[in-house]
C-alpha cells in the first residue's frame, strides 16, 4: 500500500507526543501514534486505497482522502472497526446541506454531533445506555474524537484560525452518540430518515451543548413533552430563533410512559413542534428587546416542520433526565443522514 | 523504542488565485460592498462609504447582502462584481 504522507521519526512515545502537540496536530489530549501499519490496518477495514477522494468541503474545496481520516482516527484512538463510521460521518459532513465551514468556524461555537444507528452499535461496542452523552465507551469516544481531530488538521479548524468559536462547548472534544434501539419499540432515527432498519447509518447535525431537563413526577406524554418544549424555548429566547434541526434524547424512563400511551416518535415530534415556539416579543423580556422592533407578534418555532427533530432513544435505565440539543444555527445547516456503505457519487445501476 | 509516524495534515497549500489587477485611483469608480448580513457591517460600511466618497472620490456605491453569510456569495452576486471596479467584502461580526 502506498502512502503518500510525509513519516517522521520519534525516538520514544514521548517524542511522539511532543512532535504532534508542538505543531498543532492534537486536541491537547495524547495522541495513539498514527504508524503506516495502524493507518493500513483502517484503509484495510473499509477496502479503499489511500488516495481515495471521500468527498471536497463545498466552500474552501478542501479534498479529504481516506489515508488523512485513517491518520487522524488511529490519533483518536480508533480501531479499524471504528473507521467505517468515521468514513460515513465525514462524507456526510461535506454535503453541501450540512454547511460544514459555517458549523465549524462560527463564533457560535458549535460541535458535530454524531448518531449512530443499526447493526454496527452492536460489533464496535458502542452503547446507547448509561452515560449516553458522556464517556459511554470506547467507540463513541474516540470516533467522536477523530471528528475533531480531522477538523482540526485537514480543515485547519484550530481556535483562532479557522475555529473563531466565542465559548465552544465540550462536545468540541468528542460528541457521538449511540441510539439504544435495543430497549425501545420507536423506530430508529435513521428509520425516521427514510432509511432501512437493516442499515448501519450515521446521522451528523451542527448541534451546540446539551440541555438537560428531567420530569419524574408524571407519566402523561404531554406533560413529559412539555418540559422538553420548554427547553427548547429557553434556547429560543435565550440564544437563537432560528429554526432547525433540534435534537431531544429521550431515556428509558421518560420513553416509557410515552411509548405505553401509544406515542410514536412521529407523534413526539408533532406535539413538541406544536409547544416548542415564541412570540418575537419574548425577546424584550430576556434582555433583547433591541431586536423584537415592530414584530413582536410574529410567532418563532424551534422547528419549521416536525420532521426536523431528531427523536434520539438514549440513556441509562433509570432516571427521568432527557436532554435537548439545540442547533448551531437553524436552517443554515441541516442534519445529515447516510447509511455506512452508501456511494454519494455513484451513477444508479442500468436497466 | 523508535517510532515511524505519518504527517495527519494535507502536507501541501491549495493554489488559491491571484490578485485582480490594482486600480491606480478610485476616482469616478464603482465601489461595491458584498456584506456578510450581520449587524456590524452596516455601520462599518457606511462609514467607509463615506470616507470613500470624500477622500478617494468613489462615484457609486453598491450594497449587496450574502443570504447565508456562513456560504459564499450567491451566484447572482458574485457576476454582478464582474461590472463593479473594485469590492469589499465583510467578514466577521
Amino acid at each position: 500500500m502506498q502512502l503518500a504522507s510525509r513519516i517522521y521519526e520519534a525516538a520514544d512515545i514521548s517524542a511522539v507526543q511532543e512532535l504532534y502537540h508542538a505543531n498543532g496536530w492534537t486536541d491537547g489530549l495524547p495522541i495513539v501514534p498514527p504508524t503506516r501499519e495502524a493507518v493500513e490496518a483502517c484503509l484495510d477495514w473499509v477496502g479503499m486505497p489511500p488516495a481515495q477522494l471521500i468527498g471536497i468541503e463545498p466552500v474552501r474545496e478542501l479534498s479529504v482522502t481516506a489515508e488523512k481520516l485513517a491518520i487522524n482516527a488511529v490519533m483518536a484512538g480508533c480501531l479499524p472497526m471504528h473507521f467505517p463510521v468515521v468514513v460515513t460521518a465525514w462524507t456526510a459532513m461535506m454535503q453541501s446541506d450540512f454547511l460544514l465551514h459555517g458549523a465549524t468556524a462560527s463564533t457560535g461555537g458549535c460541535a458535530v454531533l454524531v448518531i449512530l444507528n443499526g447493526p454496527i452499535r452492536r460489533e464496535i461496542g458502542a452503547s446507547g445506555t448509561f452515560n449516553a452523552l458522556g464517556s459511554s465507551d470506547r467507540a463513541t469516544s474516540t470516533i467522536g474524537r477523530a471528528i475533531r481531530l480531522c477538523l482540526i488538521n485537514l480543515m485547519d479548524v484550530r481556535p483562532g484560525s479557522i475555529d473563531r468559536s466565542t465559548l465552544g462547548h465540550p462536545g468540541k472534544i468528542s460528541y457521538c452518540v449511540a441510539e439504544d434501539e435495543e430497549d425501545s419499540s420507536w423506530a430508529s432515527l435513521s428509520q425516521q430518515r427514510g432509511l432501512e432498519k437493516e442499515a448501519s447509518a450515521v446521522t451528523v447535525m451542527a448541534a451546540g451543548a446539551p440541555r438537560q431537563i428531567m420530569n419524574e413526577w408524571t407519566t402523561k406524554p404531554e406533560e413529559i413533552l412539555e418540559t422538553f418544549a420548554a427547553e427548547m424555548r429557553a434556547n429560543l429566547r435565550h440564544y437563537s430563533i432560528y429554526p432547525g434541526n433540534y435534537a431531544i434524547i429521550v431515556p428509558k424512563q421518560l420513553r416509557e410512559h410515552l411509548q405505553a400511551a401509544g406515542w410514536s416518535k412521529t407523534d413526539v415530534a408533532a406535539f413538541v413542534h406544536e409547544r416548542a415556539r415564541i412570540k418575537r416579543s419574548e425577546w424584550a423580556d430576556v434582555g433583547k428587546g433591541a431586536v423584537v422592533r415592530d414584530r413582536g407578534d410574529t410567532v418563532h418555532p424551534a422547528m419549521e416542520s416536525p420532521d426536523q427533530l431528531l427523536v434520539v432513544a438514549a440513556g441509562g435505565p433509570a432516571g427521568g433526565f432527557g436532554a435537548i440539543i439545540p442547533p448551531w444555527l437553524g436552517h443554515k445547516s441541516r442534519a445529515v443522514t447516510m447509511a455506512i456503505g452508501a456511494c454519494v457519487d455513484c451513477e444508479p445501476p442500468k436497466a | 523504542m523508535s517510532f515511524l509516524v505519518l504527517d495527519p495534515t494535507p502536507g501541501t497549500t491549495a493554489a488559491i488565485g491571484r490578485p485582480a489587477p490594482r486600480l491606480d485611483t478610485l476616482k469616478g469608480k464603482t465601489v461595491g460592498f458584498v456584506s456578510n448580513g450581520k449587524e456590524g457591517t452596516k455601520g462599518f460600511f457606511g462609514h467607509l462609504e463615506g470616507m470613500l466618497r470624500a477622500e478617494c472620490g468613489v462615484a457609486d456605491v453598491v450594497y449587496r447582502t450574502k443570504s447565508n453569510y456562513s456560504a459564499p456569495a450567491d451566484a447572482w452576486i458574485a457576476d454582478e462584481i464582474k461590472s463593479w471596479h473594485a469590492v469589499f467584502s465583510g467578514l466577521g461580526d
